[in-house]
């Protein structure tokens, strides 16, 4: 018996050196430790040993099964450890399951971050048709008919009363004729000019127009409105000026320029070397446009302001050709 | 407008820098967009003489020229039809900036640089007007005086050294289309007042009333007409100094006569005209409008249609010049010419501006009297033009202006009230400091009362009628910089504010799913405005025919961006945009908003892989359910359960196995596969799936106000089943039966298996499901459980001609 013994503890550490899995160690366990195991069978055989001999073979046998127990939880052990390092070594460096990724273009990006700039001064947002009348896009606003100011703006025409909006401005009147001071609204959308198009102009561009009515609104509340907007947009140090200008819907009316912020004012291609960039047109609504819309000229006052999209975003990420917003190369709309 | 430094100095003394003089005059609004020193400019440039003309050996149409620059004969390639030796040319010597390359489509300047033309070595280049920057002449070069000194540097030959202002005129401002305008202006920068010279004439006995007759008909239009004439005018070529001075603005030099009259327009900012007085009629001069189809021969010898809202200028029998715009050839000054009718009129801006429209004819007088033209610098104008041609060429000037002014215009006069500027600006100037600042701009108080001011307004001042014209005068000369800019506002809370917007929303969902936003034109050429179907608003003068009907949908554009983008290698997209659309809706209201239809709508677009390449995953192509998902997923975020899928049948050629989408019982759009046809126009060779919504539907499905609904207490049973139908049974209508029975308590179904093959027999397939029963108020049991499903089952088997297949 003993013999016997000693025999199953040479075999299992010839079988245990020649395990390395999980189902070779499965084997190990079925063929020493199973219910008809190796093991199971010696204390079988014990039954038919003499009384006087069974203590003895069992304290044997019973050290046996432990010492098996013991070697094969071992190399349960030690296998898990090394398959869980075995884990630890997958490639990490093979690539992510990608997702599209998906991106704001950067006009709108642009629009947002102007808008909400004014939003966050207390501005609404509204818009108003693309397609507008001769009547809400010139006259309401001051432009003479058989005026030459109606050449600023080269005009598409749809019929002899209907256009395409040469600017944001009619959302003006629209927003006015709607309600009653104080108006505080801000107004993004696309506008139309009849022009050659090249790398610096587009018949379909974008514009986003402010106007601010109230009792009390003074050019100098103009001047801040404006330049806390700079700051926000350009940064804190931009340095700024406004010079007299004509639009016929404001009086008087200002070009707001900001110091070039790539030259930072010492004149680059960006700027044409003069160190300035004119980023807005602005002034206080003129008082036949608050007359037009039926509001008291002696009780209020306002100031309106409009802005070009495509020249922002192209000065600011520096874009130098318009067309590219249009052409939409989903390798340019992925660099915004 | 070009305006010359030297010529500023006839009427005002300027103590400033051309830099600074620039920045000042635009701090007021005067844009001054550059400026140019005509010495630098033309700082390698001289006058040269044509030695001699020799053939190109290589080229036709290209000369050798031997040009003796003063130190040097030069040899230059010239390929000009007009060189001939003996004449006196402009020549760039090498390094040399040309102003203008004519064979630029921008006319960008260029550095001229030694270089073989044709084989042979060119050491410069004799210019023409254009390359010169001194006109539009590019067909042959210059021709010089044939005084000039060989030798001479060319800004020397053109004058003395001077500074040419590039200034840029507001619309509002017609005053500023002249130096003395611009010289008036200055005084705001300089104090120093302006003041054009005394005219000085030898009046002969003659009478110019004895001589010419003047009569207006239409006096709205012609609000005054001033008119000198001269006898025994010498027709000639100008002096050095007048062509100089017309040319350094711009203008290009023809005869004696034609200069001065420029000269004065230059001058004072009135146009002039001179007719040749011995061809005019009974030497009369009407002023009346043509009749509706007359023609007429203008001075550059057009033929031109005229309407009867076009005012004339006529003599006794026949129009001899379209007012305001240009003088015809039938009257014009010729070398015959001996006497001659100097009119200098003033017309309505508004007719003048119609005329020149409807002619397609913008000339330097049309320009200024669109603008308005001083009312009171007629005579003056004429006797000055009168005076210059008799010092010139020795005139009689016959004696007085012939000055028909019906309505004289009355002194014009404009009120400021010193609270309403200080409430307007935001200042707190003092009465006096207003007064002053108007005084620079010749504006004379003529009535204090207290808080009021009434002004004289100079006649020449168009622009200045109200308090508030009066008021940017004060921020213009107090200086905007002067203005505080002030830093605390009060924000108003009366009214909500409404900032975000269904587009907003949109648009960040669809960025958060992976879309790339475009932003295409709304215009479009013929065949893709119309691709859509409906009726298309078209633009009656559209810049070209790319850009001439407005979108009826956002998916021609975006599949030019496919198209784009697929041209790069780039052919895996997922797109979106967001935009209005057009219609025309009603063509007899086509003169009101009325007329048309604008709606903004949203599109996604889905081509190529659905999915990016990885090595771990099977590649496939984006397809119908794709799309479809895509749509449900936004739908159910933004209308939770308002929309349904309905079938799609519109006939449009553009779209293919489609379905259309309704939010609360309202067409929102449809969804689909665009036609191999339509995409194949577009050079697509692969399936494109798009999804078009109306915002304005989709706007009142939006649930924005969102309610919380309990979480469910009970424990839900989940039962899998399958059925065997033929093909031809839409899902939808398995999964309808099984809903009806279900009701509430059938919370959920998801197909989990589609399957047609041996295993289910020909024309059949397999459609497998879970079903989620989810009681709110108690347990089911099992045997509640089963038996819904039973019924379920059986609901299934009758409606849908199905078997329960055992799973």
């Amino acid at each position: 018996m003993t013999e016997r013994i000693d025999q199953v503890r040479r075999e299992l550490a010839e079988d245990l050196s020649r395990v390395s899995s999980g189902p070779d160690l499965e084997q190990v366990r079925i063929k020493f430790l199973a219910r008809s195991g190796l093991i199971a069978r010696l204390f079988d055989d014990m039954r038919s040993l003499p009384a006087s001999e069974k203590p003895a073979v069992g304290k044997l046998l019973n050290t046996l099964k432990a010492e098996v127990q013991q070697s094969y939880d071992e190399k349960r052990k030690t296998l898990e450890r090394l398959k869980q390092q075995e884990a630890r070594w997958i490639d990490l460096t093979l690539p992510g399951r990608p997702k599209p990724r998906g991106t704001k273009h950067p006009l709108t990006q642009t629009i947002d971050e102007i808008k909400w700039i004014f939003a966050s001064m207390g501005f609404s947002v509204v818009t108003g048709p693309e397609i507008e009348t001769d009547y809400y896009n010139f006259e309401a606003l001051n432009f003479p008919k058989d005026h030459p100011a109606r050449d600023m703006q080269d005009t598409f025409f749809i019929s002899k009363n209907v256009l395409l909006r040469t600017h944001t401005s009619p959302v003006q009147i629209r927003t006015m004729l709607r309600q009653k001071p104080p108006v505080r609204e801000i107004m993004p959308g696309r506008v139309y000019r009849n022009e050659a198009v090249s790398a610096r102009s587009l018949v379909t561009f974008h514009q986003i127009e402010g106007l601010y009515v109230d009792e009390g609104v003074t050019f100098s509340d103009l001047k801040g409105t404006l330049v806390a907007f700079a700051r926000q947009f350009y940064g804190g140090d931009v340095k700024y000026k406004f010079r007299p200008t004509f639009f016929p819907f404001t009086e008087p009316s200002a070009d707001m320029y900001i110091s070039c912020f790539l030259c930072k004012g010492k004149g680059c291609r960006m700027c044409k070397f003069v160190g300035w960039l004119e980023i807005l047109g602005s002034g206080m609504v003129h008082p036949h446009v608050l007359q037009n819309v039926g509001y008291d000229t002696e009780q209020y006052t306002g100031f309106a302001f409009g802005m070009g999209i495509e020249r922002i975003a192209s000065l600011r990420y520096g874009v130098d050709d318009l067309r590219l917003f249009y052409e939409n190369d989903v390798r340019f709309l992925q660099q915004f | 407008m070009k305006i010359s430094h030297n010529w500023l100095n006839d009427y005002t003394r300027i103590p400033l820098k051309p830099a600074d003089l620039a920045e000042r005059l635009s701090m007021i609004g005067l844009e001054v967009e550059g400026f140019e020193d005509l010495a630098k400019k033309y700082e390698k440039f001289v006058v040269g003489e044509v030695v001699e003309k020799l053939k190109h050996p290589n080229a036709d149409k290209l000369t050798l020229c031997k040009v003796n620059v003063g130190k040097e004969t030069l040899e230059i390639v010239c390929g000009a039809p007009n060189v001939a030796a003996g004449q006196k040319v402009a020549v760039a010597l090498v390094g040399a900036t040309i102003p203008h390359n004519q064979h630029d489509p921008d006319g960008s300047p260029f550095l001229l640089e030694r270089a073989y033309i044709r084989g042979v070595e060119s050491h410069g280049m004799i210019c023409s007007e254009f390359e010169l920057g001194l006109g539009d002449d590019a067909e042959g070069i210059m021709v010089l005086d044939s005084t000039a000194r060989v030798g001479t540097p060319f800004a020397r030959y053109l004058g003395d050294s001077d500074i040419i202002y590039d200034m840029e005129i507001t619309a509002n401002r017609g005053d500023w289309m002249s130096h003395i305008g611009i010289a008036r202006e200055i005084r705001v920068v300089t104090g120093k007042q302006a003041a054009l010279p005394n005219v000085k004439i030898r009046e002969s006995k003659l009478s110019t009333r004895k001589h010419a007759t003047i009569k207006i008909l239409d006096a709205q239009k012609c609000r005054r007409y001033s008119s000198r004439v001269l006898r025994n005018v010498k027709v000639g070529p100008s002096p050095k100094w007048l062509q100089d001075r017309l040319t350094s603005v711009g203008v290009r030099p023809i005869n004696n006569v034609v200069d001065v009259t420029n000269y004065v327009l230059m001058e004072t900012g009135q146009p002039l005209h001179a007719f040749d007085y011995d061809t005019l009629a009974q030497h009369t001069i009407i002023v009346k409008c043509a009749s509706e189809g007359d023609r007429f021969t203008t001075l550059d010898g057009k033929d031109r249609v005229l309407n009867s809202d076009i005012l004339m200028i006529c003599d006794a029998e026949r129009p001899v010049a379209i007012a305001g715009v240009m003088g015809g050839a039938n009257t014009e000054i010729s070398e015959r010419t001996t006497m001659v009718l100097l009119e200098s009129a003033n017309f309505d801006p508004g007719s003048i501006r119609r005329a020149s429209k409807f002619l397609g004819l913008s000339t330097d007088a049309s320009q200024r009297f669109e603008r308005g033209v001083d009312i009171e610098m007629t005579a003056y104008a004429a006797s000055r033009a009168a005076q210059l041609l008799q010092e010139l060429t020795g005139a009689e000037v016959l004696k007085g202006v012939l000055d028909v002014y019906p309505r004289k215009a009355k002194a014009k006069t404009a009120k400021l009230r010193v609270s309403r500027t200080n409430a307007v600006l935001g200042t707190s100037l003092s009465k006096q400091q207003i007064l002053s600042f108007l005084k620079q701009l010749n504006l004379t108080p003529i009535a204090q009362s207290g808080d009021v001011l009434t002004f004289a307004v100079p006649s020449y001042r168009y622009d200045l009628a109200e308090e508030i014209d009066l008021i940017e005068e004060v921020a213009r000369v107090y200086g905007y910089d002067n203005v505080e800019t002030k830093t605390r506002t009060t924000v108003d809370f009366s009214k909500p504010l409404s900032l975000t917007s269904l587009e907003d929303e949109l648009r960040n969902y669809l960025i958060g799913a992976g879309f790339n936003e475009l932003l295409t034109y709304s215009l479009q050429d013929q065949t893709s405005g119309h691709l859509s179907g409906g009726k298309a608003v078209e633009v009656i003068n559209p810049v070209s025919s790319e850009a001439s009907v407005l979108r009826t949908s956002l998916i021609p554009g975006a599949l030019q961006v496919v198209q784009n983008n697929r041209s790069h290698g780039q052919k895996d997209l997922r797109l979106f945009e967001i935009g209005n659309v057009f219609s025309l809706m009603d063509e007899r209201a086509k003169e009101s908003l009325d007329g048309y239809g604008e709606e903004e709508r949203l599109l996604v677009l889905l081509t190529g892989s659905a999915q990016p390449q990885h090595y771990d995953r099977i590649d496939r192509k984006a397809d119908f359910l794709d799309i479809k998902g895509e749509t449900d997923a936004l739908l159910s975020k933004f209308c939770l359960d308002k929309y349904r899928f309905i079938s799609y049948d519109n006939g449009s050629a553009l779209i293919e196995s489609a379905l259309a989408v309704e939010i609360n019982g309202s067409y929102a759009g449809f969804l689909g596969k665009i036609s191999r046809s339509i995409a194949q126009g577009f050079d697509i060779d692969d399936e494109v799936y798009v999804c078009e919504l109306r915002n304005a539907v989709v706007h009142q499905g939006w649930v924005t106000e969102k309610k919380f609904v309990a979480l469910p207490r009970f424990p839900s049973v989940r039962r899998d089943l399958a059925f065997i139908a033929d093909v031809e049974i839409p899902q939808e209508k398995v999964e309808a039966a099984m809903r009806e029975i279900g009701g509430a308590l059938l919370s959920r179904v998801t197909m989990f298996d589609l399957y047609a093959g041996d295993q289910v027999g020909a024309g059949k397939k397999s459609l497998a499901y879970a079903l989620e029963l989810q009681p709110l108020d108690r347990t089911l049991t099992d045997k509640e459980a089963d038996e819904l499903v039973g019924r379920i089952v059986r609901n299934v088997e009758s409606k849908c001609s199905a078997k329960l297949r055992s799973l």
